[in-house]
């Protein structure tokens, strides 16, 4: 059974690593990569069956696989951003993947400067959190505006995370371009949200 | 605005000057962000007073009767915060909804369509935080002496009670609260003879009687009022003997009343005394005016509910959990067919929630997609745990089509 590293799942939770116990879940992985080559985008809109093509709309090829199941804007430039992937080697398997598909297709790609642009992963912390407590205590880092989003956005600055709070207990945290980065920003909050949980009385 | 106290929605400057309000809060944040402003947080009772002022709906209001509207809809609104009704949701909506159920208590004939416009907010929304406001009066209700019989469709009618009982409550200082409980008995035992010689509202709801009066020899139950010593809450049976024959005399009258005829009945039910409406608000309780969080927080109202959206996601979590006992069963019966026949369960998840909206018919118990994706994830040995918190397409992306990267 595939059990690639660091993957959580069937593993116990590492407490050294994750204090809180809490692992947060990746859920969408953002990868960039040049191809180094001009592309014709009209050709291979009518060339590759899983791909999508609308000027007027968006100015990329939209192509899609199913193994890893991600997509991809193919710019005519030939830079790509691929997105959908739940770990960092299903980005760049998935990018390989397009790479080639765009060679078959004729044109002379190459795969240059792959880098993992931004992770989201999610975690659930089981209790209610007062979000007007945490905006007040913390006020400089926190932007909580109901009328235009229901959570309470936190802009940490170390690492630069940004976390989306919400009344629930369930957090997203986004910005992250290697993994650690979204377990550290985890577990520097998740003092702070124990502060500001809701106490069944 | 918003430095001065003064409440100005989002959604109303959005109408007037005739953009979208996702448009508006992105150029809001934009500014805000380039002139580091530090603007206060969006205070919902500042604007629900703004709204009841300024509503065309209640512009023939009396003066006093809108007086009277400010002061409950500003308790119900601090309960809502309490509640957590208004939490990390759009504000005006809830607004709406406190409008209509005070005007409804009122008598100011309202129509949450024509609020939802003035305030420039979706009526769906309106009519779905109306619904969870009456649902956390009947949950308050529960602790009165009929609160089973309170449902959503007859709140309205309780609601004098309920507010009394929770303004009761709010008042009653937390170090006061288990001394002086034999004072509230006695003020619960006033207010239930109160309420059953009263003809309005209680009698003529439309749960049948024998329901209703089956309930008021259930002294012991139906008075828990979660009390340490429950011996203390007494009523002598001679005292509820006197109430309930009261009530049956009542139940008699109302049901000669009611037998006139349908049209004549609709128009009671419709129309409740203003007198009395004015007679149970008192309006002394701190929360009738405005409070800061930590003073509502630590305020009781009989009722400590939890996020509408945690809830959610507790019963999910309930759900997902007896589908993973269910499908463990199912595989377990096919894996060693001998053993799971000795066992009663048939492998169906039966998890029912009290709520839920899709009922199924009876005896018929199918295994839909997520069953499968359940059983495919406990054969691939992803963690319970995992599998419990739904997120399926990653589980599937790295368990089960995650070959290729071998």
């Amino acid at each position: 059974m595939a059990d690639p590293q660091g993957l959580e799942g069937n593993q116990p939770v590492d407490l050294s690593k994750h204090p809180s116990g809490i692992v947060p879940t990746l859920q969408n992985i953002v990868s960039t990569v040049n191809l180094d080559c001009k592309l014709d985008l009209k050709a291979i809109a009518l060339q590759a069956r899983n791909a999508e093509y609308n000027p007027k709309r968006f100015a990329a090829v939209i192509m899609r696989i199913r193994e890893p199941k991600t997509t991809a804007l193919i710019f005519a430039s030939g830079k790509m951003v691929c997105t959908g992937a739940k770990s960092e080697q299903q980005s760049k398997l998935a990018a390989r993947k397009y790479a080639r598909i765009i060679q078959k297709l004729g044109f002379p790609a190459k795969f240059k400067d792959f880098k993992i642009q931004n992770i989201v992963g999610s975690c659930d912390v089981k209790f209610p959190i007062r979000l007007e407590g945490l905006a007040y205590a913390h006020g400089a880092f926190s932007s909580y505006e109901p009328e235009l989003f229901p959570g309470l956005i936190y802009r940490m600055k170390q690492p630069k995370i940004v976390l989306l709070i919400f009344v629930s207990g369930k957090i997203v945290l986004t910005g992250a371009k290697v993994r650690d980065e979204t377990y550290t920003a985890f577990e520097n909050i998740y003092p702070v949200l124990t502060e500001f949980r809701k106490v069944q009385q | 605005m918003r430095k001065d106290q003064k409440m100005l929605p989002i959604v109303e400057v959005a109408d007037v000057v005739g953009c979208d309000s996702y448009e508006l809060g992105r150029m809001i944040s934009r500014v805000v962000d380039f002139i580091d402003l530090k603007l206060q947080e969006f205070d919902i009772v500042n604007s629900f007073e703004r709204a009841i002022k300024n509503c065309p709906s209640f512009g023939n209001v009396s003066e006093d009767v809108i007086e009277r509207m400010l002061q409950q809809g500003v308790f119900l609104l601090q309960c809502l915060i309490k509640w957590f009704v208004t939490k990390g949701r759009k504000p005006m909506p809830v607004v709406a909804a406190v409008l209509v159920f005070v005007g409804e208590l009122n008598q100011v004939q309202v129509k949450i369509e024509d609020v939802a416009k003035e305030l420039h907010v979706a009526l769906k929304t309106c009519r779905q935080r109306y619904k969870e406001l009456l649902d956390r009066l009947v949950k308050v209700a529960r602790v009165l002496p009929w609160g089973k019989d309170v449902t959503v469709k007859n709140i309205l009618k309780n609601a004098p009670y309920v507010m009394q009982y929770m303004e009761m409550k709010a008042m009653t200082k937390c170090s006061e609260k288990r001394q002086s409980f034999g004072d509230f008995q006695s003020d619960m035992e006033e207010l239930v003879g109160d309420c059953l010689r009263k003809e309005v509202g209680y009698g003529f709801d439309s749960y049948t009687i024998e329901d209703c009066s089956s309930h008021y020899f259930e002294g012991d139950r139906s008075l828990n009022l979660r009390s340490d010593n429950p011996d203390k809450f007494q009523i002598s049976p001679e005292s509820l003997a006197l109430i309930y024959s009261n009530f049956l005399n009542e139940i008699s009258l109302v049901k000669t009343t009611a037998g006139i005829g349908t049209e004549n009945k609709r128009k009671k039910r419709k129309t409740l005394d203003l007198q009395a409406c004015t007679d149970w608000w008192q309006g002394k309780s701190e929360l009738s005016k405005k409070l800061i969080l930590k003073k509502i927080l630590e305020k009781d109202v009989g009722l400590d509910a939890m996020p509408p959206s945690f809830d959610k996601a507790c019963l999910d979590t309930e759900k997902r959990r007896e589908k993973i006992k269910a499908a463990k069963s199912r595989i377990q019966r096919i894996m060693h067919p001998r053993i799971a026949d000795s066992g009663t369960s048939n492998g169906l998840c039966l998890f029912e929630p009290e709520n839920s909206k899709k009922k199924r018919k009876k005896g018929q118990v199918d295994i839909d997609w997520e069953d499968l994706i359940i059983e495919t994830l406990l054969l691939h040995n992803v963690r319970e745990e995992e599998i419990e918190k739904g997120h399926y397409n990653v589980l599937l992306a790295l368990h089960v089509f995650d070959q290729g990267l071998l």
